[in-house]
């Protein structure tokens, strides 16, 4: 019992301790990419930002009309203000204050505040539909490189009718059909979003097939479960962690042109909502169209930097 | 003789490209009928105002358009028409749907093929530069900047060009103008931004391609040899690296349009209201106007599938030592 105990545990420690090598290895590859470590920095920010942030700024969602339109700190803009008393309209400089560093909308809401809380959508959007995605994918690409055969035929097939869909019009259809909620728009490009991911599984899969490890495996009696689970797919991770960070920005992005052609969840104020109002408003309050395409910007940008640096690290050679 | 086995491909991958095309033009068809609207949904507001029975006019309504059948007869109905050429009508325009097309196909058209060319034009050539000096101020400074371009947000840059050159200097029109005639200078001003927003992506995606696919070749032994002849340094990368580059190049701009294009045309359209296919699509999903809706989900499907395949045959010719078995 001790014995067992025992041995689980030096199992464990060797496990991670060898683990914890390849993390280090790797990250110190990643590391020396500045961009990648820039990357990340961003991204960790925005992890933060998203976790906190919330608590820390104004709400998001308090509407008020007497401080609407107000430009960002160090702005002045000229607005047309009614005069109630001389019935005319008068036009006033007005300048950003500290209280809305960011300014505010047409309602008078708090722009710092819907970014904040915007970032919290699209992280979240980001990593589920990725993961979503991720696993479908993988799942597929392994079984399908693995019994190949019929199973074979029969996924990559409908992998292509996948594939040849226009993507963004079928996200459209999907939403427009369920209805504009949060888990169906996550649902939506989750389940159209793996296609990629199966195509690169199963072909880093058919080569790992065949090398002597899983042979070996085999002629040991493994079972097809110990084979997927234990040698193929630990095998395809580097792979999967650098398609996932390269997929979480077009995620990110599906969800913000989503919300900004309407079909956004209107409870939820993401970025692309935020971005979808500001066009309207150009020409009165800039900032509000700007702001959250900034932040979605950096977001995607940072994602590229680390998954290009992540991809350079894991396999030098590759060229997804 | 020697690309007999292409015919037979050619027709094989012809016979695949229907499948896909029915698959998907099935799934767009039930996506769209079991969707919650009704074509008689835009009249409900009158209605209610007139204060007619809504209940009686809608079923009148449905059964004119043909909606209150049963979604099967509906689809072998729809389908059988198509395969005789016959598109459907479009009940929220009132046309019939290929003549709706026929209108508005050009502007997407227009669209795509400029911004194309912009991308690709521009993209390998500064792809090629970036190779050839490679690690040098300049290849970074394209690196870095490629990667801006991958990564803006086109519906956005489209709002911030918008924003800057329409707003704030009044250079353009805030919207796109339809009554141009097409082949006027006015029109290719008007297509600025919008060829702006939608080739920016490509653009940065192709600088990244071609820089790649010319290093790849720059190391080759050939290229070693050529300038051991004593080629001059314009032909070795002219002649012998581009031309090597050059494979790759073609499926993955080729492969890309369907993607890049697709997504980013449908936005585009939307931001500068454009009247394309995109736009029309978009509006009719709302509308519920689901002939409109097959249609171009299946023009824009079939443009893949040909574009996939027309690849595939360049590449045979590109490089003869290829073969589909």
């Amino acid at each position: 019992m001790i014995k067992g105990l025992e041995d689980t545990i030096i199992k464990l420690r060797h496990f991670w301790h060898s683990n914890m090598r390849l993390v280090s290895y790797y990250w110190e590859r990643t590391h020396r990419n500045r961009l990648a470590t820039c990357g990340l920095a961003f991204i960790v920010f925005l992890v933060l930002l998203a976790l906190i942030g919330p608590f820390l700024t104004l709400d998001p969602t308090e509407v008020n009309f007497e401080e609407k339109n107000l430009p960002p700190v160090g702005f002045t803009v000229e607005q047309s203000v009614y005069n109630i008393e001389t019935g005319e309209f008068i036009t006033k400089k007005v300048a950003g204050t500290w209280k809305h560093p960011l300014g505010t909308d047409s309602k008078g809401r708090d722009m710092l505040a819907m970014i904040v809380s915007g970032a919290r959508v699209s992280l979240f959007v980001g990593l589920i539909a990725t993961g979503i995605a991720i696993i479908l994918g993988t799942i597929i690409g392994v079984l399908s490189a693995y019994f190949g055969g019929w199973v074979d035929n029969v996924m990559m097939r409908f992998t292509d009718i996948m594939m040849t869909f226009p993507f963004f019009l079928l996200l459209v259809l999907i939403v427009f059909i369920f209805g504009p909620s949060l888990i169906f728009i996550i649902l939506a490009i989750g389940l159209t979003g793996w296609t990629g991911t199966a195509r690169m599984v199963r072909s880093e899969s058919l080569s790992l097939r065949t090398r002597e490890f899983v042979l070996a495996a085999r002629a040991l009696g493994a079972s097809d479960n110990r084979v997927v689970f234990r040698h193929l797919i630990p095998n395809v991770i580097s792979l999967i962690i650098v398609i996932a960070t390269l997929s979480i920005p077009g995620v990110i992005l599906a969800e913000a042109a989503l919300s900004f052609i309407g079909l956004g969840d209107p409870t939820v104020p993401s970025w692309g909502i935020i971005l979808e109002a500001g066009q309207h408003s150009l020409d009165t309050a800039w900032w509000v169209a700007v702001e959250p395409g900034i932040m979605l910007f950096l977001t995607v940008l940072a994602f590229n930097f680390l998954g290009d640096g992540l991809r350079d690290a894991f396999d030098p050679k590759s060229q997804i | 003789m020697r690309k007999s086995w292409l015919r037979d491909y050619i027709i094989r991958r012809l016979f695949y490209s229907i499948i896909i095309a029915w698959g998907i033009l099935t799934v767009t068809f039930i996506l769209v009928r079991v969707g919650p609207s009704s074509p008689a949904d835009r009249y409900l507001a009158n209605l209610a105002a007139s204060g007619q029975d809504v209940t009686q006019v809608i079923a009148a309504i449905e059964a004119r358009y043909g909606v209150d059948r049963p979604i099967w007869e509906q689809y072998t109905d729809y389908m059988t028409n198509l395969f005789r050429g016959n598109w459907g009508w479009s009940f929220s325009t009132s046309m019939p749907v290929i003549e709706l097309i026929k209108k508005h196909w050009i502007y997407s058209f227009q669209l795509i093929l400029l911004s194309s060319l912009f991308a690709a034009f521009l993209g390998i050539l500064i792809g090629i530069y970036s190779a050839v000096k490679q690690y040098t101020k300049a290849d970074y400074t394209f690196t870095f900047l490629s990667f801006i371009g991958i990564s803006i947000p086109n519906f956005w840059l489209g709002v911030m060009l918008i924003l800057i050159f329409s707003v704030k200097l009044g250079l353009f029109k805030t919207y796109y103008d339809t009554t141009l005639p097409l082949f006027s200078i006015e029109n290719l001003k008007a297509l600025v931004l919008p060829v702006i927003t939608l080739g920016t992506g490509m653009l940065a995606a192709y600088v990244r391609y071609t820089r790649s696919a010319m290093l790849d070749n720059l190391r080759k032994v050939f290229v070693t040899t050529a300038r051991a002849k004593g080629l001059p340094e314009r032909i070795v990368i002219g002649k012998h690296v581009f031309r090597n580059a050059l494979l790759p190049l073609v499926t993955i701009i080729l492969f890309d349009l369907g993607s890049i294009v697709f997504g980013g045309a449908y936005l585009t359209e939307i931001v500068f209201g454009i009247p394309g296919l995109g736009q029309i699509s978009f509006k009719a999903i709302f509308a519920n106007d689901y002939p409109v809706v097959v249609a171009v989900t299946l023009i824009g499907t079939l443009v893949v599938l040909l574009v996939n395949l027309v690849t595939d045959i360049i590449y045979t010719y590109l490089d003869p030592r290829i073969r589909y078995d």
